[in-house]
């Protein structure tokens, strides 16, 4: 590519019409406005691929429940209605308020714990610290397949299959990865900072809490959000240690859009609730979310 | 002496997570290994050590083998395309695009939501009923004059059924990627580039001698990541079409074979097999990744 | 005085104490002596600054005063205590860190009292103390701002407040204005001269700038690769340095080095001969030495029957009331690890630019004269100024 005639970039694109382009201040080729026009394009087609399932979801779910039928999956409401979700919502109502109860606990403590591990293993070491982090580590990748037996016969033999159980399970399993957040985020505070602390007085503990803990407000949004949707999201851990009272929503969810007999618009609906409480999370926070992306890349 | 009242009490503090972590992964995994060496069927706990056979018989199992052949067409397909696409959007918000924060949150939604919803709505975007009842993906496709695209999708004969599954579960997780290409692709110091700029590469050169060679750490633990994610995965096959071999994996058939079969020493030995297959994987990129910390 | 006995303090006068070190060495993991056998006294209630190139160890000692890191070897005392096992909370000692390690979410208020605070003072006296140490430094109206809100110099005042409010028996300063631009520097070194004449706290700082060590310190420390070379008076070290490398760290423009030879009651180098002193011991000796002359050891008077020297000018450098003329000398550059190690380069390349065998010397010479680029120059040499080290030891050669 030659650049037979150079313009500068006066951030008025023929792709923006008058407003500002994005421009790093370099001096851009000829076909830089084209190129800008693809880009854009290239995502809007793109945004417009991810949110099909989206558009099913939510036509479906407000469609008034005569008008559903599979093979007119892509047309318009013709009348919206909220009347399937009425029929859908008292058998997802019990699994729903079994996962409030089970990953909002989870998180917290997970978080603290997270918090914990992640401080000692940044920041005051310990003879063997350097083992011990890969080997925490690795328990976030190993697949649950391969517990489940054993987590089976344990909780079997201590009369938890229930959700202070799945509660449980949750928390030891979020463990890794909330350490690593927690570490990740520690490395990054100067050590003088705790070298300070201990000067003025301060133990380990005191450490802990009057100067890490109030420092890592970030690290602990990520880590709540992280466990909760993981914890929200689980399908295998509820499989094997809840039955029906304790179910958590993903539980509840399958049974209702899995079995043949029920009409994809409740399945839909169903599926659209269940994912309610991660989605408004997500929305909320989701910068958060990112930070957790990047810490589950062990990203330093 | 002295020096062990500096430490301990960070022991200390760490002291439970890592007797739980102790217990319930590391424990658990011996535990399991255990129960793959016995002959344990049934409802009652049999750890008598009944040596190899659970793994000796896996290969001359078809249903087995046939799991196999599945999971590695759908971590092929799964893995290359996921990484494909997370890198085109990377590549496409990378310089700075108006609403950046909108195309982002647009890509990475899907992993806020659960395997079991996103099988659910799926399952009927990749529907392979025909005639009057057409619908999903092969409807639409009808509609917009892509008809040669129709097809069977998970539902087909032939190996490539898992390959459909790659859809849903690359949706879900493009948005990752393309996070993880974000901070690579920005985290190529500008210095770097502008260096290469003045001294006459062009933009397609500028990128593929300065910025690729720095891609490749995220390009790998992207693929481990990516890697052990679908080794793993049960939620979306097991939502998608229960009862179908067609997409059946060795994760499921582990499942199927210890609680309904109840044949609890195939299911472990069946869990043995995957943890050493992401071993292979996810043990190399740990050790790499702590030394790489440790050069920093 | 017992541990417990320690943490409770009293509105007492402040107990300075002075800091023995007895041997100390430190070894990292690895098997790096980041310290070897250090013996150094601070007096009660004097200001001792610790010197030398990155690396030298200094801030590692200061952390072994501090009980951040533990001794190897060897044993530290504050006062009459032995400290060597004690924790850093347990010692009575207050660090200002290099880059103030402010409790970042906490007011400026709740940063001075923290340490207070972990000692279990009363709130009462705690409030107290915060406010005369906040009027002391200027910083009643910032104390209830966070640290983020405050501009460097506040940043580092709040860091000196939070040491000062606890009323230590030592202090300890880990290069405090490396972070502040050049002429706050020099504002500030004064400040800290006259709050420690103020206050009369025992204080151990460290710095790697010569310069700030010679101003503030009453005692100065140099430290290389973790030895102590020597420890002085400033005005002692600076005149009578004990080697190689001391001299060539202290002062600035650093001290002009050759090879020379010494015989016959002369010293001499580059075609120039220089008579040695009488009654030198030196006057019976056939040897080589290197010769250092610093850069105000020269002038450009021809009347004081002084030895001279033909110097060509190459670089000139004026600075208002003084001028620096650096020219090359017909004798090979002196190039020793000690010299280096002054310079913190590594190799010789590092000191220079474009490659040079002559040795090159910096001359401080007047301003009334102007002096050309390039025109020749003769300058007088003080006989009375001369330094001899030896050349394989590095060792000051007494004259």
């Amino acid at each position: 590519m030659t650049v037979a005639e150079v313009a500068v970039d006066d951030g008025a694109d023929a792709a923006d019409g008058a407003d500002v382009a994005p421009t790093d201040g370099r001096i851009r080729s000829r076909w830089a406005p084209w190129f800008t026009t693809l880009r854009y394009g290239a995502l809007v087609a793109l945004v417009g691929m991810f949110l099909v399932p989206v558009y099913v979801l939510v036509v479906t779910a407000f469609k008034d429940p005569t008008e559903v039928s599979p093979s007119q999956m892509w047309a318009l409401p013709d009348s919206l209605s909220l009347d399937t979700f009425r029929t859908v919502w008292p058998e997802m109502e019990d699994g729903f308020r079994n996962s409030v109860m089970m990953a909002v606990p989870a998180s917290i403590i997970a978080s603290f714990l997270g918090a914990a591990n992640g401080f000692v293993l940044a920041k005051w070491r310990f003879p063997g610290a350097d083992v011990v982090f890969p080997l925490i580590l690795f328990g976030m990748f190993i697949p649950y397949q391969a517990v489940l037996i054993p987590l089976n016969q344990l909780m079997s033999d201590l009369d938890m299959h229930d959700l202070g159980g799945l509660t449980l399970v949750h928390v030891v399993y979020g463990l890794p990865i909330t350490t690593l957040i927690f570490r990740s985020y520690f490395s990054g505070i100067s050590d003088e900072l705790i070298d300070a602390a201990q000067v003025d007085g301060a133990g380990m503990l005191r450490t802990f809490v009057f100067v890490a803990l109030p420092v890592a407000l970030p690290a602990f949004a990520v880590s709540m959000i992280w466990e909760f949707t993981s914890s929200w999201n689980d399908f295998i851990f509820g499989l094997v240690l809840t039955s029906r009272q304790d179910w958590p929503v993903t539980i509840a969810l399958n049974n209702i859009a899995g079995s043949q007999v029920v009409p994809f618009h409740e399945a839909v609906a169903a599926a659209l609730l269940a994912s309610l409480p991660t989605l408004a999370v997500y929305v909320v926070m989701g910068r958060f979310f990112m930070r957790g992306l990047m810490a589950g890349a062990l990203k330093g | 002496m002295h020096r062990i009242r500096r430490w301990a009490p960070g022991l200390l503090l760490v002291s439970p997570s890592l007797i739980l972590l102790g217990v319930f992964v590391y424990g658990f995994l011996g535990w399991n290994l255990r129960v793959s060496l016995s002959d344990w069927r049934g409802l009652r706990p049999d750890y008598a050590y009944a040596g190899t056979d659970n793994y000796q018989r896996l290969p001359d199992d078809t249903r087995f083998t046939d799991d196999v052949e599945n999971v590695l067409v759908f971590t092929a397909v799964f893995v290359v395309g996921t990484l494909l696409l997370g890198f085109l959007l990377a590549l496409l918000i990378e310089r700075g695009v108006r609403g950046e924060g909108f195309f982002r949150g647009v890509f990475l939604f899907p992993m806020a939501i659960s395997f079991i919803a996103t099988a659910i709505i799926w399952r009927w975007l990749l529907n392979n009923a025909g005639g009057a009842q057409e619908t999903g993906l092969n409807k639409l496709f009808g509609q917009v004059g892509l008809d040669f695209l129709a097809n069977d999708w998970f539902k087909s004969r032939g190996t490539w059924a898992p390959a459909a599954i790659a859809l849903p579960a690359g949706w879900a997780l493009s948005g990752y990627v393309m996070a993880l290409f974000l901070a690579g692709l920005r985290g190529v110091s500008d210095d770097l580039r502008e260096a290469a700029r003045v001294d006459g590469a062009n933009e397609p050169r500028v990128f593929w001698h300065v910025v690729r060679p720095m891609l490749l750490p995220v390009v790998m633990s992207a693929v481990v990541i990516l890697a052990h994610i679908s080794l793993k995965t049960f939620d979306l096959m097991f939502a998608m079409d229960v009862e179908s071999r067609k997409i059946e994996t060795p994760a499921l058939y582990m499942w199927f074979t210890t609680f309904d079969g109840l044949n609890f020493s195939r299911g472990a030995a069946i869990a043995t097999l995957l943890v050493a297959g992401i071993s292979v994987v996810v043990v190399p990129y740990i050790w790499y990744s702590i030394r790489m910390e440790r050069r920093r | 005085m017992s541990e417990t006995e320690a943490e409770t303090e009293s509105d007492a006068e402040p107990r300075a104490a002075g800091v023995r070190l007895e041997s100390v060495g430190k070894r990292f993991k690895g098997g790096v002596d980041a310290i070897r056998d250090v013996t150094l006294q601070v007096e009660a209630g004097e200001f001792m600054v610790l010197v030398g190139p990155s690396g030298c160890g200094k801030s590692t000692l200061l952390r072994l005063v501090a009980g951040l890191e533990e001794v190897s070897s060897g044993r530290i005392h504050i006062g009459d205590d032995d400290v060597t096992n004690r924790l850093p909370q347990h010692r009575d000692v207050a660090m200002v860190f290099q880059s103030y390690a402010l409790y970042p979410r906490m007011s400026v208020r709740r940063n001075l009292a923290f340490g207070l605070r972990m000692r279990r003072m009363p709130k009462e006296q705690r409030n107290r103390r915060v406010a005369e140490v906040a009027e002391v430094l200027g910083l009643e109206h910032l104390l209830d701002r966070r640290p983020a809100a405050l501009s460097g110099g506040q940043r580092q005042r709040v860091a000196m407040g939070r040491a000062i409010v606890r009323e230590p028996r030592v202090f300890l300063m880990d290069e405090p204005l490396s972070n502040l631009d050049a002429k706050l520097r020099v504002a500030l070194r004064a400040e800290l001269s006259l709050l420690h004449k103020r206050l009369g706290v025992t204080t151990v700082y460290v710095t790697h700038d010569q310069i700030e060590a010679m101003t503030l310190g009453q005692r100065v420390a140099v430290l290389r690769d973790g030895v102590l070379q020597q420890c002085d008076r400033p005005q002692e070290v600076y005149l009578h340095p004990t080697n190689l490398f001391v001299a060539a760290f202290i002062g600035s423009p650093a001290m002009n080095f050759v090879d020379a030879a010494v015989e016959r009651g002369v010293v001499s180098f580059a075609g120039v001969t220089v008579p040695l002193p009488a009654g030198s011991p030196l006057a019976e000796a056939d040897r080589k030495v290197i010769l250092g002359i610093r850069p105000t050891g020269f002038t450009p008077a021809a009347d004081r029957g002084w030895p001279t020297l033909q110097a060509t000018p190459e670089v000139v450098e004026e600075l208002g009331d003084e001028r620096f003329v650096v020219f090359d000398v017909a004798a090979p550059r002196v190039d020793t690890d000690a010299t280096r190690a002054a310079v913190e380069a590594s190799t010789a390349d590092d000191a220079l630019l474009l490659p040079e065998d002559r040795a090159r010397f910096t001359v401080r010479l007047p301003t009334d004269v102007p002096v050309p680029v390039g025109e020749p120059l003769t300058l007088s040499i003080d006989p009375g100024r001369l330094y001899f080290f030896d050349p394989d030891t590095g060792d000051a050669v007494p004259s």
